[in-house]
């Protein structure tokens, strides 16, 4: 019979600290959906698509024997340049249209489903696994923890708090703020403000690629993880808010130790009910999610 | 997404035309597929129909009263579930089958609108996608459904004396009436002044309610409705099929639903059912060729947000009524 | 005010307020609308009418306050109750379904004549909305309109639609939000002469908030004038156009 403190120390800390590596991806993943309503006041249904991109780039860029680390590098970029290219592209012809909420979110439901779709032809349907670039693990408080859970703990950690800095310490994240206050405004204050839409867009998609290589070694790689985790995201950026930096935050930890908790409990298969739950009765109770919109966070 | 249904117009007859040759071509297909002697044609015809009629019940909401569902296959699995357990276990009764998935679906529809009509655009469509998720999850967990590899052995059923399910021509023939049923009682229904506030919610919900009508208990209406227009679908599956699996109610089904309308033209009714039969026939071409047609049906449908948001049907219809009101003489509309 | 015997008080508002934050945007608000009459709220800007105006309709809950409409408490109404009470509200941002064509925004409205009844018949049977519809469109002259999109109304035209939809489910008293928002000069007058027939021919209690003060000298029976959230006068044009509270308000400290 394990007393209670043990319990905890075996059982519930661990579970704990695994439930914030992953919560440290969804926070970017969601902070990445949230930007970019907050400002472009689009829903990007493809997010979960660009986040599978990002895990998929680590699997190309390690079959070109390639370290990992290039691709921690270079997959942000990547992303950010489809995604800005995605935006000036595609999502700008709907842009100015009457329709422009429901032609946007089809739009970008379209190009979720021919991203997968281009995912499975080139990668095809068989699941991948990458290798984690930090092997071992640490003992902290009598603990073992893998030391790569530890390193996506602390790199997320830190991704997390220089976009933090990035939308409200800096000239360019007043530029974002302002521009998502008030788009006419800005525009004749000089703000080249369809550039910045692009940029703030690809900003986004990057960060949705970089939590798809965090996560990388930890879940296999498969042409549908973008959907499966999608609802997870929008879970997040629905409860903290749609604009909200903070409820991202927030809501993406919180979340992410509920469900790795609950697992403790109830079966892994109840899972993606338990937050769909959570998502229905914060939406029935507070519509507007915990925090505010981006201009006015 | 325009008014269509201007009382003085010719845009009526356009739509009726466009409507008859949607069904007189499904027909005339089935009989030639029955000519040639390979029922498998007439089989897949007879899908188009079932899946035209999910897209039915997609662009009751999208089309009419301006909610986006991701997740309409969870009505249409349902149906198509309770449908195969109905003549597994109760009876092997056509009629019963379609009467008790009807109800439980308008049950269910009842029951998700009330959780999702609180919610529009995409908070609305993330419900839709989240209770389809979810209860696809449910089910494939269920080990007395069959778990992933759903239930098999439905039996062959009679419609009606001397026509039954496994004869491909007359099941078609059945699913034909069902589907061309549906599409006129919807057809109805628009021309109705219930109909009329759906389309006046998708226009201007706000307003509606400063004309003293209660939008939510409209769009509830609307809900449910789609739930059993989708689950009446669904419950021909079985029977065509002789199986169900969770796969019915996967978002491929649900997406694919929506794009059908999309393309086909979205707010028209006949252009979901036009939607349905186009990519039917398009991925079984494509599918000859290669085995990736879902990325071109994809492209196809970016393509056709971008250019043409109408559809189909939406551009023709126009054409159309251009052509009749000139052969009108001396009548301008 | 003098109360004379012949008073019939359709609209009683009484010490209605609220505020946002510190702003008192409405205080103490208090003032009765006769039957048959036009009432018009009027005051420079930033005196808080359009917010008495949303008070009363009840699209802001007041915090203070109550408003009757024929002797019920009608305070905080939602849109649908309001209209089965009889009250019926114009919108200062256009608001009419402009995807609609012009017959279909009237015969829409006209529906709510017909509620309950005939739900699964064609709306070719709907007469009573239809002969509404017939009927709202001579009268606001928009007959040549009708088949036309809202939206691809003239601004006067859609103005005019705007008031015409808010009457098709004739109420007993409308409210309306500064109805020539933005309007021609010609359409202006127009309007004035039709707010002015809604009263004396038809005989319904009129309410509204206007910007244009000539215009509601010439057509309204009644004045109340705000600043600053409170009333400062309430009279007839007459009475409050002498007011010299009032020309402070409007001018200034310039006697």
């Amino acid at each position: 019979m394990t007393s209670i403190l043990e319990w905890l120390q075996f059982v519930l800390a661990p579970q704990s600290i695994n439930g914030l590596s992953i919560g440290v991806a969804v926070v970017l993943m969601a902070l990445g959906l949230t930007i970019i309503f907050g400002l472009l006041d689009v829903i990007n249904m493809a997010h979960g698509e660009c986040y599978a991109l990002g895990a998929y780039a680590v699997v190309v860029i390690l079959g070109m024997g390639v370290s990992f680390w290039w691709a921690l590098v270079l997959t942000p970029l990547l992303m950010a340049a489809m995604g800005y290219a995605m935006e000036r592209g595609l999502i700008q012809q709907v842009f100015h249209s009457k329709d422009r909420h429901t032609l946007t979110l089809l739009l970008t439901f379209g190009m979720a489903t021919v991203m997968e779709d281009a995912i499975k032809i080139v990668f095809g349907a068989n699941p991948r696994s990458v290798e984690a670039p930090v092997s071992g693990a640490t003992e902290l408080f009598g603990l073992f923890f893998p030391n790569y859970r530890l390193f996506v703990m602390l790199l997320g950690g830190a991704i997390i708090v220089a976009v933090w800095l990035l939308v409200f310490r800096t000239s360019i994240g007043a530029i974002v703020r302002a521009a998502a206050h008030d788009k006419d405004m800005s525009a004749s204050l000089g703000i080249p403000v369809s550039r910045v839409y692009s940029l703030t867009f690809a900003f986004g998609v990057a960060l949705a690629g970089i939590a798809g290589v965090l996560l990388a070694p930890i879940y296999s790689v498969f042409p549908t993880m973008g959907r499966d985790f999608v609802l997870m995201a929008f879970s997040v950026v629905i409860i903290g808010g749609m604009g909200s930096i903070k409820g991202a935050v927030l809501a993406g930890l919180v979340l992410t130790q509920i469900q790795s908790l609950s697992s403790l409990l109830i079966s892994p298969v109840w899972n993606d009910t338990l937050l769909f739950g959570i998502m229905v009765v914060v939406l029935m109770w507070r519509p507007q999610g915990l925090f505010g919109k981006l201009g006015h966070a | 997404m325009l008014d269509r249904f201007n009382s003085n117009s010719s845009k009526p007859n356009a739509v009726r035309i466009l409507a008859i040759v949607f069904f007189a071509t499904a027909l005339l297909f089935a009989l030639i597929g029955t000519v040639m002697g390979d029922s498998f044609y007439i089989r897949l015809a007879t899908e188009a129909l079932i899946f035209g009629g999910l897209a039915l019940s997609v662009d009751l909401l999208l089309g009419h009263v301006g909610l986006l569902p991701l997740g309409q296959a969870l009505f249409f699995g349902l149906g198509a579930y309770v449908s195969a357990v109905v003549l597994k276990e109760w009876a092997a009764s056509f009629w019963l089958a379609i009467i008790v998935s009807m109800l439980f679906c308008a049950f269910a529809g009842l029951i998700g609108g009330l959780i999702a009509i609180r919610s529009k655009g995409v908070y609305f469509a993330l419900i839709s996608f989240g209770l389809a998720q979810v209860f696809s999850r449910v089910i494939y967990n269920t080990r007395e459904l069959g778990a992933s590899d759903g239930m098999t052995g439905v039996p062959v059923v009679t419609v009606v004396p001397g026509l039954q399910t496994d004869n491909p021509l007359g099941f078609f023939f059945v699913t034909w009436l069902v589907i061309g049923g549906l599409y006129l009682v919807l057809r109805y229904v628009m021309q109705t002044p219930m109909g009329r506030l759906f389309s006046a919610i998708r226009v201007n919900e706000h307003r509606v309610c400063f004309l003293g009508f209660d939008a939510w208990r409209f769009k509830i209406t609307a809900f449910v409705a789609a739930a059993v227009v989708a689950g009446l679908s669904g419950a021909l599956y079985p029977m065509l099929r002789g199986f169900v699996s969770p796969e019915l109610m996967f978002f491929q089904v649900s997406g694919n639903a929506v794009v059908n309308v999309i393309v086909g033209g979205s707010g028209t009714l006949i252009g979901a059912l036009y939607g349905a039969g186009l990519l039917t026939v398009l991925k079984s071409i494509l599918g000859s060729f290669t085995v990736h047609h879902h990325i071109v049906i994809g492209l196809l449908f970016v393509v056709v947000v971008i250019a043409f948001p109408r559809g189909i049907i939406g551009y023709l219809v126009p054409v159309l009524e251009a052509r009749l009101s000139k052969k009108k003489t001396g009548d301008n509309s | 005010m003098i109360q004379t015997p012949l008073q019939d008080t359709v609209l009683s508002v009484k010490g209605l307020g609220v505020s946002f934050d510190a702003l008192k945007a409405v205080h103490d608000l208090t003032f009765d609308a006769q039957r048959g009459q036009v009432t018009a709220i009027i005051g420079p800007n930033g005196a808080g009418k359009s917010t008495a105006f949303n008070l009363i309709s009840g699209a802001i809950t007041p915090k203070f306050g109550q408003v009757k409409f024929e002797g019920q408490i009608v305070t905080g109404f939602s849109p649908d109750k309001m209209l089965a009470v009889g009250l019926s509200r114009s919108f200062q941002i256009t608001n009419l379904f402009f995807d609609l064509s012009v017959h279909e925004n009237l015969r829409l409205a006209g529906q709510y004549l017909e509620r309950g009844r005939g739900w699964w018949s064609p709306v070719q049977k709907s007469q009573t909305a239809l002969a509404r519809a017939d009927e709202l469109l001579s009268q606001f002259g928009l007959i040549s309109k009708a088949n036309d999109l809202a939206g691809h109304l003239s601004h006067g035209e859609q103005r005019r639609l705007e008031i015409a939809v808010a009457l098709a489910s004739k109420p007993s008293m409308i409210l309306l939000d500064e109805p020539t928002q933005g309007m021609s000069h010609a359409d202006t007058q127009e309007t004035a002469e039709l707010i002015r027939r809604l009263a004396s021919e038809f005989g319904l209690s009129v309410l509204l908030v206007e910007h244009d003060v000539d215009l509601v000298m010439r057509v309204s029976d009644h004045v109340v004038v705000m600043a600053q959230g409170m009333k400062i006068a309430d009279g007839s044009p007459q009475e409050v156009r002498a007011n010299p509270d009032v020309q402070t308000a409007y001018f200034g400290d310039k006697h």
